[in-house]
């Protein structure tokens, strides 16, 4: 049995994708064994992370926000784990940060407060979306798709009870063969091969 | 011009040139400080101003052309 923890605020249209997206490993995580603390829109919360983390230490904690090199947000943006600030409530979590930049500084942190793993990105987390279309079925998002399943793949590997470092190759396995089949048919979605690339390139693992 | 020179700005201007097969349809977006959603229109006005985001557009773009030669490639049957 895990514990995990899970934010996935929903305000605005690119928080909304990542809303739907983690509700896929929400529900594999969910499997009757593992004990998933579901932070979701408003409960997405400082208080409630900080509160969630200060009783317990899952085993897992993933994190879907807005984020820069010093920190993870939440519901409206509001910061949820700061450098220098709570980064230590994460100690002897295997943490993946699915936001901006967090892996330069944030993510460091983490690690030198012994947490057992972090896994994010040193850059912005890119992905397309067709909002236009798709803003109420973005699951169904073709231009979207690609971003996400090969970075749900982390959490779905981690949720499965995979280390970091196998979660991580799994990630990488996904990125590729979803960049060689792009590559290699006349897919209308196939201009967004670069941002792939560019996400997969950001992607760090420390252990 | 010398011919790497030469070679050096085709380079450049293909990768300029890419944002324009974006769809008009489709949005990036690329995080930052304004968090950022944007339009193949936006993209190229950004590498056009070698803006911060601009220089991350050429840079991902470039790096994938350089990958192509690396990337083994794993296709299901």
């Amino acid at each position: 049995m895990l514990s995990i923890l899970i934010t996935r605020p929903r305000y605005e249209t690119q928080t909304h994708y990542l809303y739907h997206w983690s509700e896929l490993i929400v529900k594999v995580a969910d499997n009757g064994k593992n004990k998933v603390f579901d932070l979701q829109k408003e409960k997405a919360t400082r208080k409630n992370v900080e509160s969630y983390l200060k009783k317990r230490t899952p085993d897992i904690a993933i994190f879907n926000g807005h984020g820069d090199q010093n920190s993870v947000t939440g519901q409206d943006g509001q910061d949820l784990i700061v450098a220098g600030q709570n980064s230590s409530l994460l100690k002897d979590c295997v943490v993946y940060m699915r936001a901006c930049s967090a892996g330069k500084i944030l993510g460091l942190e983490i690690m030198k407060f012994g947490a057992r793993s972090f896994i994010g990105y040193q850059e912005s987390f890119r992905f397309y979306i067709n909002d236009k279309v798709y803003f109420n079925k973005p699951l169904e998002d073709d231009y979207a798709q690609p971003f996400f399943e090969a970075s749900n793949q982390v959490a779905l590997s981690l949720v499965k009870g995979k280390t970091a470092k196998d979660a991580n190759e799994d990630s990488k396995k996904v990125y590729r063969k979803i960049i060689s089949s792009l590559l290699t048919s006349n897919a209308s979605n196939s201009f967004v091969i670069p941002d792939l690339f560019w996400n997969m390139r950001n992607h760090v693992c420390y252990e | 011009m010398t011919d790497q020179k030469e070679m050096d700005a085709e380079i450049i201007n293909l990768v300029i040139a890419r944002p324009k097969t974006i769809p008009s349809d489709a949005s990036l977006s690329v995080g930052g400080d304004e968090q950022k959603s944007m339009t193949s229109e936006d993209l190229i006005k950004e590498v056009q101003q070698h803006s911060e985001i601009g220089r991350q557009i050429i840079e991902s773009q470039l790096f994938f052309l350089r990958s192509l030669k690396d990337l083994p490639l794993e296709i299901d049957a």
